[in-house]
């Protein structure tokens, strides 16, 4: 019932512990154990301050898990362990494997849509050229070929949403890890985001990993993980991905 | 083109900076041109003077500086001295007695017979128009005019000019030499001797006559004699003489000139430290400002080295455009400033190519090795830090 596809991204132990100040810290993680199968569209849901931020960080490279006060932590994405991965490997991982999509967009305000997209792909390796041509697919793919040439500024919010997800698309990777994707935006602009990204997930067997507060969001994905005072507290699956 | 909209996002402090590291760069160029000039009068006043003996009258306020009457059986003396190969008698007068003095080398009026140096003379010069005097010219009243001299009087072959109420037909025009040729004209000895014996009061003139007349010596070392052993039989023979050998004149002028350059140095440096700091200053305020778009940058995937290349190359363009303004800036300065000076014969200025190049490629890396701290802390920063800053 629960994973039947190949284990995409597998997680144990992770802590993360945030020193505010001397006195302060922060437990935002205690032990987080999760499994991910490829090709699965999962929500992470819980109230502010359960963790699911910092999971998400940490998922994606841009944190590491603590390694002290409890069992070693383990990451394997894609079948590899990420843990001893330098911050040049993690980086490359970054840009090969995974898609981000963040709640405020996260655009690059003086480069123009076209420009967004294909600075991920030149990260990712791909000359310059190469990087337009693929990037003017992906806006495609989003619906948003003929706005190509518009920067950030001259984009509604859904549409600079859109732009953010072809960008998070134009190396197709294996892994999409959305933020509160459709956290900004009015009920209709966030259907149609998240048609997106269920049609992503679907027609390209993307893993779809997001964050959201909104139970309608999480009642499109296949499970959802509730997650509280950072710990998953459960898994609940609502369709089996097939 | 990305980057010119990176820059131009900021256009006030972009410009700022940019103005401040012309500035510098054109304080470059404009002294390293100056020096560039001094050290071309130097060197070629150097060469001018190596490998022969100049003997004036002990009267003159300086060496080299004969103006003061001497007579010509000096030089026969001297012509007979066992170390001497040849001994050239002129006549040096100043070019324009109402004139100012130029700058470096002032303009003189040069007569001597020509080849009368029987071919000792190393240091060489020849006509870009017309021809170079000949000893046949004796007796006739033509001129050879050094490069500058030629462009402040507006002169060409053909053409007659007066100096000092004399009439004199030009028959050449020099190539340019960089030294005191450039401002000097050449004519028979006989003509300027005629000349230097006008300039003196009544009784002398009734005392000497003109073809006795000279000014000064240049005598030429034989063979297995140095400047200095000649010098010291010239000063033996001849009474009331000082001499100049060329050892001499790179000891008197050298020095001058190496403080001269130390200044100009130390200007150009403070200038380059102020706009370097400038170029810190607006890449750690464009860095601090762009946090969130390197967060955003590192999460899609950009490397460390990747951050701190872009940003790199930012200040690099910075100091690319400083540099080309400076370059323009001073090389305003330098050509306006020796066309105004060439009426005087003021010439201030040598732009070299390796000064500008120089100038340009120094202010470009100035730009970037001031552009690595703030791209450094830049690609330290934790993504997601970065992220959250607004």
């Amino acid at each position: 019932m629960s994973v039947t596809a190949p284990t995409l991204l597998e997680a144990r132990n992770l802590r993360k512990t945030y020193r505010l100040s001397r006195r302060n810290q922060v437990e935002a993680l205690r032990g987080v154990d999760l499994d991910i199968g490829s090709g699965e569209m999962i929500a992470i849901m819980g109230p502010s301050g359960s963790g699911k931020s910092t999971l998400m960080h940490i998922l994606g490279l841009l944190h590491s898990p603590d390694q002290n006060g409890g069992p070693s932590p383990e990451l394997r994405i894609a079948g590899v362990e990420v843990g001893g991965l330098s911050d040049r490997q993690r980086t490359k991982m970054r840009a090969d494997t995974m898609g981000f999509v963040f709640q405020s967009y996260n655009l690059v305000p003086t480069l123009t849509a076209l420009e967004n997209v294909a600075l991920a792909g030149e990260y990712a390796g791909v000359a310059r050229g190469e990087a337009r041509s693929a990037a003017m697919d992906a806006l495609g793919w989003v619906g948003l070929a003929e706005r190509s040439g518009h920067r950030p500024m001259e984009l509604s919010g859904g549409e600079q949403q859109r732009v953010a997800l072809a960008r998070a698309l134009v190396n197709e990777p294996r892994l999409l890890l959305a933020d509160e994707p459709t956290g900004n935006l009015d009920s209709a602009r966030s259907k149609e985001v998240l048609e997106m990204l269920r049609r992503f997930n679907k027609e390209r067997g993307q893993t779809l990993v997001l964050v959201t507060h909104d139970p309608e969001v999480g009642e499109t994905c296949d499970r959802i993980i509730h997650m509280r005072d950072g710990l998953c507290e459960r898994s609940e699956a609502l369709r089996s991905t097939s | 083109m990305r980057l010119f909209r990176e820059l131009a996002r900021r256009k006030l402090r972009t410009t700022l900076t940019i103005l401040g590291i012309t500035i510098g760069i054109w304080a470059l160029v404009v002294f390293s041109s100056m020096a560039n000039k001094i050290n071309a009068l130097v060197e070629g006043g150097s060469q001018y003077f190596a490998g022969k003996v100049l003997v004036t009258d002990a009267s003159n306020i300086a060496v080299g500086a004969g103006i003061a009457p001497m007579n010509i059986e000096v030089a026969e003396t001297i012509a007979g001295l066992p170390g001497a190969a040849a001994a050239v008698p002129q006549v040096q007068l100043i070019y324009d007695p109402e004139g100012g003095g130029g700058f470096g080398v002032s303009e003189t009026l040069l007569g001597s017979v020509a080849g009368s140096d029987e071919g000792h003379e190393s240091f060489e010069i020849s006509a870009v128009q017309g021809r170079l005097l000949t000893p046949e010219d004796e007796g006739s009243r033509v001129v050879v005019f050094g490069s500058d001299l030629a462009t402040k009087e507006g002169v060409a072959v053909g053409d007659s000019i007066d100096i000092r109420d004399e009439t004199f037909e030009v028959v050449g025009v020099l190539e340019p030499t960089l030294t005191a040729p450039d401002a000097t004209a050449l004519i028979p000895l006989s003509a300027a001797q005629e000349l230097m014996a006008a300039s003196l009061p009544a009784p002398v003139q009734e005392a000497i006559s003109p073809d006795e007349l000279i000014s000064q010596v240049v005598a030429y070392p034989a063979e297995g004699t140095s400047e200095s052993e000649l010098a010291t039989q010239i000063e033996d023979a001849v009474d009331n003489v000082n001499t100049l050998t060329g050892a001499e004149f790179d000891e008197q002028v050298g020095s001058a000139t190496a403080i001269f350059n130390a200044i100009i140095i130390g200007v150009a440096v403070i200038s380059l430290v102020v706009g370097g700091l400038s170029v810190i200053n607006t890449m750690a305020m464009s860095v601090a400002e762009r946090t969130r778009e390197i967060g955003i940058k590192r999460a899609i995937g950009g490397t460390r080295g990747r951050i701190i290349r872009e940003l790199v190359i930012e200040a690099g363009v910075i100091g690319l455009i400083g540099g080309l303004f400076g370059l323009a800036l001073g090389a305003l300065v330098v050509v306006l400033g020796n066309e105004a000076g060439r009426s005087s014969g003021t010439i201030l200025f040598e732009l070299t190519p390796g000064t500008a190049v120089f100038a340009v490629a120094f202010s470009t890396i100035l730009g970037m090795v001031a552009g690595i701290i703030p791209a450094w802390s830049a690609a330290r920063l934790d993504p997601v830090q970065a992220l959250r800053y607004e």
